[in-house]
């Protein structure tokens, strides 16, 4: 859970937001709602900003929470790499970036949520990032 | 009609010509072969009728009209970008819309997996227009779900928040590896079948109904379509079609005990339970037998013209 790291809002000087993953349904099951709203105060921050997050690559992560009429807030998220503004993603290191924030989330989640079962479904999956 | 757009080494297995209709709004795709009594075969998640390519020769030889759509979200038909293009209610209209277009009657309905409710949402309300049911590895009540969506390793987990989108989006867990862990004969299922899967959901994108549907399943009283699949329950408790019902032996995502018996005591009319080897995705260890089932409870529950 250390690799991860929430970070104030960087600098975007010569980079861009690169689309990585998306959810429309982060409240499928609540506790992961909670788990953002707690993590980036979004009960008061709403949508003013995206939060941010310092990956083991060195790479930035923008998390920009999306709402729906009728539904509590946030509904859903999307993860955007903050990288050089005109060069390729480098797939791999978004790969076990986001291989390494969905294990920061399910450890703060918490609960029946356990990495033990998260590692667990990603080696029986055959992901690169979990059986490397 | 359009020319098939699968790669050779499918279309040797899949060689049927493509058809598309305009169903509910959106670009359905099914194959349609044979004369006679239509006989409609439909798939679940994550697969296509591909699932039923060992049907097709044995029930048109048995004078059965075979149809066979792909869902939307699935196979050739079109992917909606959207996840609220997805719900229970409007998959059965989709299937609705196509069967109503064709103007089918008659109908023995084949359902496997999400074709289950699907299917039986169509039939239930459709009751003129049918003949039959044949159900395997399915299930048409609100609850209790099986145990295996109860767990979270590693069913709740695969498709979770964001592990959803990851694990079957990015990386086609269900469709890569999970049709393979559920299948009894892995070594030809990798060999012959498992590219086709693959070949219909090349992109994260293509793959979002593979991680939404099961969110669709009901695990407890605050699911959104409980009532729907109430209503399906009481419907088909009422229901006096003949049936037949067909299990995979080693089938450990709804066990034949539990969930074929429920079918049993829902449908007390209804033939079977057949036991025939197979995990969830039985038609790839058993067509031959299933379709030859098929054939002979078609032979022998002719109903009335």
């Amino acid at each position: 859970m250390a690799a991860i790291n929430v970070i104030t809002t960087p600098s975007l000087d010569g980079k861009r937001r690169a689309f990585v993953l998306a959810e429309d349904g982060i409240g499928h099951y609540p506790e992961f709602r909670a788990f953002f709203t707690d993590i980036f105060d979004l009960a008061r921050v709403g949508l003013q900003r995206p939060g941010y997050l310092a990956a083991p690559s060195g790479t930035q992560y923008a998390l920009v929470f999306t709402g729906r009429s009728g539904e509590p807030f946030p509904t859903g998220v999307e993860i955007y790499a903050l990288v050089p503004a005109l060069e390729p993603l480098d797939e791999e290191m978004v790969d076990r970036d986001l291989w390494e924030i969905l294990r920061w989330m399910i450890g703060g989640v918490g609960g029946e949520w356990t990495l033990a079962d998260l590692d667990a479904t990603g080696r029986l999956y055959r992901l690169p990032a979990a059986v490397s | 009609m359009d020319e098939s757009p699968l790669p050779a080494t499918i279309r040797d297995q899949w060689p049927w010509q493509p058809r598309f209709a305009r169903a509910n709004g959106w670009r359905m795709h099914y194959v349609d072969e044979g004369t006679g009594d239509p006989v409609v075969l439909l798939h679940g998640n994550p697969t296509w009728g591909f699932l039923y390519r060992d049907f097709v020769a044995p029930l048109t030889q048995a004078g059965h009209r075979v149809i066979i759509p792909d869902m939307v979200g699935f196979g050739l038909s079109e992917k909606p970008a959207q996840e609220e293009a997805h719900s229970l209610d409007g998959h059965i209209a989709n299937l609705t819309a196509l069967l109503r277009q064709l103007d089918l009657r008659r109908i023995t309905l084949v359902c496997h997996d999400w074709g289950g409710p699907t299917g039986l949402g169509f039939a239930l309300s459709n009751l003129d227009r049918m003949r039959a049911l044949v159900v395997m590895s399915t299930w048409a009540w609100p609850l209790p779900p099986a145990e295996f969506h109860t767990r979270i390793f590693p069913w709740r987990m695969m498709h979770a928040p964001l592990v959803g989108p990851y694990l079957l989006g990015r990386h086609n867990a269900l469709a890569g590896r999970g049709i393979y862990l559920s299948v009894v004969d892995r070594d030809k299922f990798r060999k012959r079948a498992q590219p086709a899967y693959d070949w219909v959901l090349p992109d994260p994108e293509s793959r979002l109904v593979t991680w939404t549907w099961p969110r669709w399943i009901p695990l407890d009283a605050t699911a959104r379509a409980l009532e729907r699949f109430s209503w399906i329950e009481r419907e088909l408790a009422e229901c006096r079609l003949p049936a037949l019902i067909v299990w995979g032996r080693e089938d450990d995502v709804f066990d034949h005990a539990t969930f074929a018996g429920r079918f049993k005591q829902l449908l007390p009319h209804a033939e079977g339970p057949h036991l025939v080897t197979g995990r969830h995705f039985v038609q790839e260890d058993s067509s031959p037998e299933i379709a030859a089932l098929i054939a002979d409870f078609l032979a022998r529950h002719p109903g009335e013209r």
